[in-house]
């Protein structure tokens, strides 16, 4: 696909009391980049693993410098509070 | 000319790649973020809500396991807003702190407390060893003028990150 860079992600989910995870793509500053994928929040289990890909335009690839995920809790399961935890892996160019 | 790019992963494994030649590059997971304990608000007043344990709270605490040494950041956020709460016709006045609660190794993670830096309700750490390390985090609300919040349900939401060095 001209015009595309893709990379491959997974989320391992080690919390019980979750089971969304957001992804995002952002910059230095953690500014949000345009990106595609299947879906951009996805269920995983307790302790299971997802895979998913991740599209960006070659044009923003100089900017992105992580790719995140967060986690996501159903409204109707929030609680008094509650953690949300963000994993963000850094791009690291050769 | 072709750039490849290479993740340094946290929990997620990760090649980068030129959609057209791709590359597999896949990296063990080094940070991985758990609720130790997700936190209550006790309510010693009516126009206060906080997570003291003097209180009648219970302070939220959050776990960070990390396996590479120096590469990895915790940022730990207090709430300054309710996540969902019945309507509120005053300010909400929130003041917050994080410190380290408990570390797996006491010898190369003394430090950290007294290196974090604080800057408006998220404090970062430096992880500079492997292992884990237990953050806690207390939380008030305070209605505007003294007033009784209203009764309903309230949450908030503490955020950590683990971001990649």
């Amino acid at each position: 696909m001209d015009g595309l860079l893709v990379t491959e992600m997974e989320i391992f989910n080690k919390r019980s009391d979750v089971s969304y995870y957001e992804i995002g793509v952002f910059d230095k500053d953690f500014q949000p980049i345009p990106f595609v994928s299947s879906f951009t929040v996805y269920e995983v289990n307790y302790l299971k693993k997802v895979k998913f890909e991740v599209y960006i335009r070659r044009k923003d690839e100089p900017q992105v410098t992580y790719i995140c995920s967060r986690s996501r809790v159903l409204e109707q399961k929030v609680s008094n509070t509650s953690v949300t935890s963000t994993i963000c892996s850094k791009i690291k160019r050769k | 000319m072709k750039k490849i790019l290479a993740f340094l992963a946290i929990s997620m494994t990760a090649g980068y790649a030129l959609a057209d030649a791709p590359i597999t590059g896949n990296v063990q997971s080094r940070c991985v973020v758990t609720t130790d304990t997700p936190g209550v608000y006790g309510n010693p007043n009516a126009y206060t809500l906080t997570t003291s344990p003097s209180d009648g709270g219970v302070l939220p605490i959050v776990r960070f396991d990390v396996t590479l040494a120096d590469a990895y950041y915790a940022q730990i956020t207090t709430p300054t807003e309710f996540t969902s709460s019945p309507s509120l016709s005053d300010t909400v006045t929130w003041t917050g702190s994080t410190e380290v609660s408990a570390v797996s190794d006491a010898t190369n993670m003394g430090d950290y407390e007294t290196n974090k830096t604080t800057f408006g309700a998220t404090t970062q750490y430096d992880l500079t060893a492997t292992g884990s390390t237990w953050f806690k985090s207390s939380s008030a609300a305070a209605y505007g003028g003294n007033k009784a919040f209203p009764g309903g349900q309230y949450s908030a939401t503490v955020e950590a990150k683990c971001i990649a060095q």
